[in-house]
């Protein structure tokens, strides 16, 4: 382009780039099909055969669904889980090319086609576990996760060919291990069979290694892309009889690779949903009643129909909450024009009136209320041993306290969004999603047609925090496309809508913990209570104790909101685990014992499993931060310890992690985290180190706004928070000059690494701030709270 | 209405209302989509260029204001990624999610171009954008590192060049 360019040939030649772009898109028979070039546009290669999209370049043909290897010997790897900055392109990358024995710098993703995912079967061989269908989280085999993945339920199936086309649970390593190893051991194989057929030699004669079989007695080599097509062409006879390492036998997994997606992100090239343009799109933007559960009772079309480049108005109704994990959302409204702008100004200036559903009395102070009655109720219990009341009665001293946490949203940066193109018989969506293939479902229910019809062509996500960190985005997209069938319609919420309407919330919660202490200061009993809302995400994560009472009962309860709740980042151990270490500190307080010392009691008396892991954690924090040591005036450092497992009793995966914060308090009562020492299991060894470190230190910045900033209240039904100047999210400034991170080795597979650290945040902050102030905070963000001392 | 733009060195003309946002007019008239939208209010930084130099929060200034001036985005910072700032966000392996660096970046830049060498103190001053995967400790890093890697040609005001 010249510098003297007019609009007109600019767009001329935006068009041209664009028809070369979709040119992968393939217009057949006026409709667009797959196999999408992700994420550089530069990388698209022509769709050639329109039936299976996947298949990109016949001269190139796939070794399995997972790899292709290209003569250059550039390994491609098909990934079903959405980069959402885990790292999860690079780790499930690593998992296939550590039995592939490729050379890591020919490795590219790209995401796999959840339409094949459809029409395809799981290959046999992909479907066992070799550690068995209910492995021991200590078997270093297959990754320590479902055992052999079942499929799940009417919406999702995990037996097509990609298996778990999903990123939630902390999954991607532990769920898919096996079967990634699995198709980079078959697709080696294979590499294998095509040099020993060229030689004439058996493959056990063969070494594969960066890329290049070796045939040992003679010295010669070739490289896997010469012999990929061939590959390509030939079957294993026995698939399944192949053997994948244990954990102990990992080379490329457990060292730090930089991740794959990094480079084209420090130059906007990156694709998210967002960006994604398809010639003819018109854009949506869309409103829903802001309290959930309504729906529109009118809106005037008239006043903006002669607004500039509007198109039209679509009324979209509420959506099934069986698509959307029972959740409940509102019908709305989305105005369409030619251009976002457009769209998004005239919805502005468009009249609503909203019929709103029954909830409109409800606000933070009579929810909170409602939660504080529901202690009382009996509630389900997750754990009992010997008889609370009784012992209570014969403690030295009772302890109660009450405490309370917000709603919290994720709050992603990129706006919920997705394009969707609507036929007779078919529908495309891209969309950055954490389950594609419940988006497949959804769609293929909203418009009527077989989910083989369905092509959900992922993106990267601007994050996600949760697995429905979506909300209904898909959903309003494809009901805005139906309407206005065979174009493109790119649905966009504004950030305000994202926020406070289309998604879900990490639950409100209150809890009473009650303790009756010894003479020596320790637990006899302990009642611990926790209420939250009913659609709360794993609501018993964190409660149940690492340490020990001989007494002990722990139960949850709920009270009835229409606030849809859902898995928020840590789901609900944010909140149990400030319960708990906020709890276990102030015993600590009444029996005048250090907090360290305190907690290493009580986990020592304790018998649970992986108990010794939780010790060297502790010791190992506590070594790190320099515990004991004296600190400038205004200076405390606090502790809080936990491991991300819903039942202690029974040996599960899990991830221990301690934390110490150690943080300054102004007299005024500034408070500033000066620095954070976190100890981390890493069970057999990690996929990705530097992943895990990046993880890590993110999630001290979700702790800090979680315990410093952030909550979301409710009023007259709806929420009141909606952008960054009412929901805070902290910046440089605020961030922890120094962050020391350690790993330790244990021998058990892991819960997970995306959120292990975060919970322990806020109880360790909060435990600081008391021993500087003397002021016990209960209830979150401690914004709310004067913290100045004297 | 027409307005002509001049973004990485190249002209456009857009034809948009005069009060759209400048990010509106980069990211669907224009085409360059490293820039982002995540506010919409000029809080969060998702959306930073360069406007004469300076950053500024695109979608909070109408194109009206940005004709005649010389706008630089992400785009424009490099041909291939190898710009100081670039180089050492991708040593240090900078980016999670990657939605808000391209203003991060842009803002990185422009931090450098006033102070070469900015103390710990001088970033937490001049790094204002959001990042809710939380990459501050490793922006922190490379820009330190990008000091380091800067010549003096890079430095002072886009503008003068």
């Amino acid at each position: 382009m010249t510098p003297k360019q007019t609009l007109s040939e600019a767009m001329t030649a935006h068009v041209e780039d664009r028809r070369q772009f979709f040119i992968t898109t393939a217009a057949v028979g006026g409709a667009l099909v797959a196999g999408f070039g992700w994420p550089r546009r530069a990388d698209a290669v022509e769709v050639t055969t329109p039936a299976a999209p996947w298949y990109r370049e016949p001269s190139v043909p796939e070794i399995n669904a997972w790899i292709v290897v290209a003569p250059d010997d550039t390994v491609t790897i098909r990934i079903g889980q959405t980069e959402l900055g885990q790292g999860v392109w690079t780790a499930c990358a690593m998992m296939i090319a550590e039995e592939l024995q490729c050379e890591w710098s020919k490795v590219r993703g790209e995401y796999a086609s959840a339409n094949r995912d459809a029409r395809e079967k799981a290959p046999e061989w992909t479907l066992k576990n070799p550690a068995g269908p209910k492995p021991a989280p200590t078997d270093p085999r297959g990754g320590g996760g479902a055992g052999d993945l079942p499929a799940t339920n009417e919406r999702v199936s995990w037996l097509g060919v990609y298996r778990r086309m999903a990123t939630h649970r902390s999954g991607s390593v532990k769920f898919n291990l096996y079967y990634y190893q699995m198709a980079g051991a078959e697709a080696r194989e294979r590499l294998l069979l095509a040099a020993a057929e060229r030689w004439g030699v058996p493959t056990s004669e063969l070494t594969a290694k960066d890329s290049i079989i070796t045939h040992t007695a003679t010295g010669r080599t070739v490289r896997y892309g010469e012999v990929a097509a061939r590959a390509a062409q030939l079957q294993h006879p026995h698939p399944e009889m192949i053997k994948i390492k244990s954990a102990h036998e990992f080379s490329l997994m457990g060292t730090e690779r930089k991740n794959l997606d990094v480079p084209s992100k420090v130059t906007g090239q990156a694709v998210y949903a967002i960006d994604v343009k398809v010639p003819g799109t018109l854009y949506a933007c869309a409103k829903a009643c802001p309290v959930w559960g309504g729906d529109v009772k009118s809106y005037d079309f008239d006043t903006i129909k002669g607004r500039p480049g509007v198109h039209s108005v679509v009324q979209f109704p509420k959506p099934d909450p069986g698509l959307i994990r029972n959740r409940q959302f509102s019908g709305g409204v989305a105005v369409i024009a030619d251009s976002w702008w457009h769209a998004k100004t005239a919805l502005d200036a468009l009249p609503i009136e909203w019929a709103y559903p029954p909830y409109t009395h409800l606000n933070t102070e009579n929810m909170r209320r409602a939660l504080i009655d529901a202690i009382k109720q009996p509630g389900r219990v997750l754990y009992q041993r010997g008889n609370v009341e009784e012992a209570m009665g014969e403690a030295a001293k009772v302890l109660e306290a009450s405490y309370e946490v917000p709603y919290l949203a994720r709050a992603r940066m990129e706006p919920g969004n997705a394009t969707a193109l609507v036929t007779d018989d078919r529908v495309d969506i891209w969309i950055g999603d954490q389950s594609p293939q419940e988006t497949r479902f959804s769609a293929s229910q909203i418009v009527g047609i077989p989910q083989q019809n369905v092509y959900v062509h992922s993106a990267h996500l601007g994050g996600g925090f949760g697995r429905n960190g979506n909300g209904p985005q898909a959903e309003h997209a494809v009901m805005v496309a139906k309407a206005v069938k065979g174009r493109p319609v790119k649905l966009q919420w504004t950030r305000e809508e994202d926020w406070s309407v289309g998604t879900t919330y990490r639950a409100m919660g209150a809890a009473r913990m009650r303790a009756g202490l010894g003479a020596d200061g320790y637990p006899i009993a302990m009642d611990l209570r926790a209420a939250a809302d009913r659609s709360a995400a794993a609501p018993e994560h964190g409660l149940v104790p690492g340490y020990f009472a001989p007494n002990l009962r722990v139960s949850n309860h709920f009270a009835d909101f229409h606030v849809p709740c859902s898995t928020r980042r840590a789901t609900g151990s944010p909140s149990n685990v400030f319960f708990v270490e906020s709890f276990v500190e102030e015993m600590a307080h009444a029996a005048g014992k250090d907090p360290y010392e305190y907690r290493r009691e009580l986990i020592s008396r304790h018998t649970f499993f992986f108990k010794d892991d939780w010790l060297k954690a502790l010791d190992m924090v506590a070594e790190m931060s320099g515990w004991g040591k004296s600190l400038p005036e205004g200076w405390a450092r606090g502790i809080a310890i936990d491991d991300r497992r819903d039942n202690r009793e029974e040996a599960d995966v899990c991830t221990v992690c301690a934390v110490v914060c150690t943080v300054s308090v102004g007299k005024a009562g500034a408070v500033r985290l000066e620095r954070v020492d976190v100890a981390l299991d890493e069970g057999f060894g990690f996929v990705n180190p530097l992943s895990v470190r990046k993880q890590i230190e993110g999630q001290v910045a979700w702790g800090w706004n979680d315990v410093m900033h952030q909550e979301f209240t409710v009023r007259e039904g709806r929420m009141e928070q909606n952008n960054f100047h009412n929901f805070p999210v902290s910046r440089m400034k605020e961030y922890p000059r120094e962050v020391n991170i350690r790993f330790f080795k244990t021998h058990h597979w892991l819960q997970g690494v995306g959120e292990e650290a975060m919970s322990q945040i806020p109880p360790a902050i909060v435990n600081a701030v008391f021993r500087v102030t003397g002021k016990r905070v209960r209830s979150l963000p401690l914004k709310k709270h004067d913290l100045s001392w004297a | 209405m027409a307005f002509s733009l001049t973004v990485n060195g190249f002209r456009y003309v857009v034809d948009v209302e005069p009060d759209t946002p400048l990010l509106w007019a980069i990211r669907d008239a224009i085409d360059l989509t490293g820039t982002k939208y995540g506010c919409g209010i000029g809080q969060c930084g998702a959306c930073t260029v360069h406007v004469n130099g300076r950053a500024v929060r695109s979608c909070s200034i109408p194109v009206k204001a940005a004709v005649g001036a010389t706008i630089t985005t992400i785009e424009g910072l490099s041909v291939d990624g190898t710009h100081p700032v670039q180089l050492a966000w991708k040593e240090f392996d900078v980016p999670q999610c990657g939605y808000c660096q391209s203003g991060m970046i842009m803002a990185a830049v422009a931090l450098l171009q006033r102070t070469p060498a900015p103390t710990d103190a001088d970033i937490d001053a001049g790094i204002t954008n959001a990042c809710r995967c939380g990459t501050y400790h490793r922006v922190r890093q490379a820009i330190h590192r990008a000091a380091a890697l800067m010549p003096a040609s890079l430095s002072g005001s886009l503008e003068e060049k």
